[in-house]
């Protein structure tokens, strides 16, 4: 019967290799039935309608009932095993096989991914125009284990008629629906996203980020590369990562997987495998301990002491610990002070920092690194301080009186000064350590957020002391001598550079009315410096209330100004805008978005050498690329929502969005233009 | 940067905890002593010096069959290698009472039933440690090692995991291919896959 079945159906092709198999395993030959089969443990049929619509598509089922305690496979059998095969012919365009979600089963030492009780594989199939019958057979084969396996091959052959419309028989449409909704979902409506894949020593790193207590079972699509049983899971600030064992198999450049809750599930297609974060910097360091983030911290702090915004500060500090050299046990007494209470300054800055971060935290505001920076009237005072220095270091008036002493010389409140103005003036200059460090610690409890602070200030600090305590080294530094005077006029420059920084932030903020009210002010008290060298005591008071006033109607001017209307931005840029960039990914759109701010010079640079240079605007254009920027130089609410789902809240953050409603890519800090063509590869 | 890197490195690295055993390509055979179904034993030094194929087998495994009864595509592949000097130790894991444990006898007369080309009679490892040594997982599982002791190809026999022996002409025989590529003088071009087929049942 089965045989003579096989031959009235026109399959005389199946023949030989039944015959080969029914030999070859000494199987039971399969009751072949129309529209459905028995066999070894399972039943087989179709899910399908009554009546299927010309040229309408519907989503039919393969349907396995199988036996308590035995399972089929998912496309990644797992540890053994192999999935399902369909071969369709007929009249009707058959899609992919859809594949419901599936779960891990713990057979023997290895573990099997699959289905248990009942499965229907899906697929879409749309008739052929003008057919009036459907005709559609399947040739099936099936691998059904307990903890032995048994395969099983069979035809399942669908006669419908094609009318004017699709009728399902409810009991079928109601299993066909409950498998349907088990089909994984795009990444796109996931609550889970994926923000990093890497491997390390055999074993692979995934982060996902999302809400839950529990995180989401995940299932690779590779069985080859990646191992078949459950990841080890642990939390991180933003939701789990995932550990999990590979084969000795080369990395592939792109993982494929599956993220399930409950009974939903997200397909990841092609997540980029990329470098540990750490090596990346795209990422923070989500779940490394938190010993590992102080130092993180401590290294940026470091760090920071090279930047250009925090060189000024320190060279000044230098030329004073130069200045203070001297013989013996009393210069060295001098020393260790004046670099324990810079090392004071700025850890008491960094405190108070931190405090003010946590009390906003606690207060519900979103606050980002820099974001003194983001004040008018602290731009204009630093621009104020450093003008005055800069004159001062020219010989303009001689400093250890007035301001300068608030960054000068040799008393031990300066010193102090000199630290909290070294942390106020290292904001902008995000290292890429500080950006992890202080996207973790936006999620810290309050005594960790508050190490890490202080991790940052020491970092700061610890060049500085180290030179003013160690005699050996700071005995390498040269004797005094003429040369200090040129020094001192040299270091003005850097000086009057920040200065005119400064005002262009200013005018950032509140447009071409913030360089006119800056440079007036700049201009008023270097008047008043002058006048203050007058020898009646009358012009030295008139010099005293012109600085003075100058100074509280400048700073009360640039704090009630109201910004420059949003949106001006330059060129193919536009403003920040939600609206557009969802729009813009529901069409398939790649969207590219910069992060900025003027007073982020690192924003500054990536600007002018990448992303607006013409190879950067021809690399947009070809891949028809919404280009965002993001101006963070004001504080805004949206764009601080926006880089905390992003899990920062420092810049320059540079986030892409690919075409394919992939996930979020984060780029390093410092771009290249090789970066940017590599993620259109 | 580079320092938390590396700290970062050793942290993972300590907490992913020590290696498990197991037969990798590139690394080192893992040691084994197993007596054979007429009483011999065989142990990793005796197989120093030559190339050698490690199999694992159960003969009542759909996909072991697919290779033996149902397409003689692995005896085949033992006579490619008996032809070019390659050893070949076909092992059975199964534990006492589960699927495809053999008594010494019945291995022999299945061995002639199967048309077994190995090098020597099936070796049975009973205890399963010689299979746990090499991490096998399925039947057929297959490795390829140089006669310096080395891996260099561990996975599938093929490139196709049907049950069904009539895809085996389209499929690409991975251990043929191996020892191919390494007796021309070649690096092996694939030499990790997927190995398919049924647990090992320790």
């Amino acid at each position: 019967m089965w045989f003579s079945h096989l031959i009235t159906c026109g399959r005389r092709h199946l023949l030989p290799a039944f015959v080969v198999l029914a030999s070859a395993l000494g199987l039971t030959p399969t009751v072949l039935a129309n529209e459905r089969l028995s066999a070894d443990h399972v039943e087989v049929r179709w899910l399908a309608p009554e009546t299927f619509a010309e040229g309408e598509t519907v989503t039919l089922g393969v349907y396995f009932e199988i036996d308590p305690g035995w399972h089929l496979y998912w496309r990644n059998p797992g540890d053994s095993g192999a999935e399902p095969r369909f071969q369709f012919s007929g009249n009707a365009d058959v899609g992919d096989i859809l594949w419901p979600i599936p779960k891990r089963m713990a057979i023997a030492h290895l573990t099997n991914i699959g289905y248990e009780d009942h499965i229907a594989y899906l697929f879409e199939v749309t008739p052929e125009a003008g057919a009036e019958q459907l005709l559609l057979e399947v040739d099936l084969e099936w691998l059904v284990c307990e903890v032995e396996c048994i395969p099983g091959f069979g035809v399942l052959r669908l006669e419908r008629a094609v009318s004017a419309e699709t009728r399902w028989p409810d009991s079928e449409r109601a299993i066909k629906t409950h498998f349907s909704a088990r089909l994984p979902q795009p990444a796109s409506v996931s609550p889970w996203q994926i923000t990093g894949a890497w491997q390390q020593l055999r074993q692979l790193f995934i982060d996902v980020a999302g809400e839950g207590d529990e995180p989401p079972q995940l299932f690779p699509g590779d069985g080859g590369f990646v191992a078949s049983g459950e990841p080890d899971w642990e939390p991180t600030e933003r939701g789990f990562r995932a550990q999990i064992g590979t084969s000795a198999m080369a990395a592939p450049e792109t993982l494929d997987l599956v993220l399930v809750e409950g009974e939903r599930g997200w397909a990841f297609p092609s997540v980029l495998l990329g470098d540990a974060p750490a090596t990346r910097v795209s990422e923070p360091l989500a779940s490394a301990t938190f010993w590992v983030l102080l130092l993180s911290a401590l290294i940026g702090g470091v760090i920071l002491n090279l930047m250009p915004c925090v060189f000024p500060v320190l060279s000044i500090k230098l030329f004073s610990l130069i200045n203070a050299q001297g013989e013996g046990g009393a210069a060295l007494a001098h020393r260790t002070r004046e670099g324990l209470l810079y090392t004071a300054g700025v850890l008491t800055t960094f405190a108070a920092l931190g405090a003010l971060f946590l009390v906003l935290r606690a207060s519900g505001a979103a606050v980002g690194w820099g974001f003194q920076l983001q004040s008018p009237g602290v731009v204009l005072g630093l621009a104020l301080l450093f003008w005055v220095m800069a004159l001062s270091f020219l010989g303009v008036f001689e400093f250890g009186h007035g301001l300068m002493r608030l960054a000068g010389k040799s008393q031990g409140s300066s010193s102090f000064m000199t630290g909290v103005l070294a942390v106020f003036v290292a904001a902008p200059c995000t290292g890429p350590f500080m950006g992890a460090a202080l996207g973790a610690s936006a999620t810290l409890p309050p005594i960790q957020a508050m190490a890490i602070f202080i991790g940052l200030g020491l970092g700061l600090a610890l060049p500085f002391l180290i030179l003013a305590l160690s005699p050996r080294l700071s005995a390498r530094l040269p004797r005094p001598g003429a040369w200090m005077d040129t020094l001192r006029q040299f270091l003005a420059f850097p000086l009057f550079a920040t200065v005119i920084w400064l005002l262009w932030v200013l005018g950032r903020l509140l447009g071409d009315s913030g360089w006119l009210l800056g440079s007036s002010l700049l201009l008023l008290v270097a008047f008043a410096i002058w006048l203050a060298k007058a020898q009646r005591a009358l012009w030295r008071t008139i010099a005293l209330l012109l600085a003075i006033g100058a100074t509280l109607v400048g700073l009360y001017r640039v704090e009630t100004q109201a910004p420059p209307t949003p949106g001006d931005v330059e060129g193919e840029w536009s403003a920040y805008n939600p609206a557009r960039i969802s729009e813009a990914r529901a069409t398939g759109q790649a969207v590219f978005i910069d992060y900025t701010a003027a007073w982020c010079i690192t924003c500054q640079v990536n600007k002018t050498l990448v992303l607006d240079t013409r190879e950067a605007n021809e690399l947009f254009a070809r891949h028809d690329v919404l280009r965002i920027r993001a101006d963070w130089t004001r504080y805004d609410q949206v764009i601080t929502d926006s880089l905390a789902q992003l899990g920062r809240s420092s810049i320059p953050v540079y986030a892409f969005y690919p075409a394919d409603g992939g996930e979020v890519q984060l780029l390093p800090q410092v771009l290249t233009l090789s970066i940017l063509r590599e993620i259109f590869d | 940067m580079k320092a938390t890197s590396t700290l970062l490195a050793i942290t993972l690295w300590a907490c992913s905890g020590a290696a498990l055993a197991a037969a990798v390509p590139g690394e080192a055979v893992p040691d084994f002593s197993v007596v054979d179904a007429e009483g011999n034993t065989h142990t990793q030094a005796d197989y120093e010096g030559s190339w050698l194929v490690v199999e694992w087998f159960n003969k009542d495994c759909p996909f072991v069959k697919k290779h033996y009864t149902g397409s003689d595509n692995m005896p085949q592949t033992q006579a490619f290698a008996r032809d070019n000097d390659v050893e070949w130790l076909t092992v059975i894991s199964s534990n006492v009472g589960t699927q495809g444990y053999l008594e010494p006898a019945q291995a022999l007369s299945v061995a002639q039933e199967y048309n077994l080309q190995a090098s020597a009679p099936f070796l049975l490892d009973v205890s399963g440690d010689m299979g746990r040594a090499f991490d096998a997982r399925v039947t057929p599982h297959m490795y390829v090692i140089n006669p310096q002791g080395t891996v260099v190809y561990a996975g599938a026999i093929d490139s196709n995991s049907s049950a069904n022996p009539a895809v085996i002409p389209e499929s690409t025989n991975y251990v043929q291919q191996a020892l191919e590529e390494s007796l021309a003088g070649q690096a092996v071009s694939v030499p990790v896959t997927q190995a398919y087929g049924c647990t090992v049942k320790y």
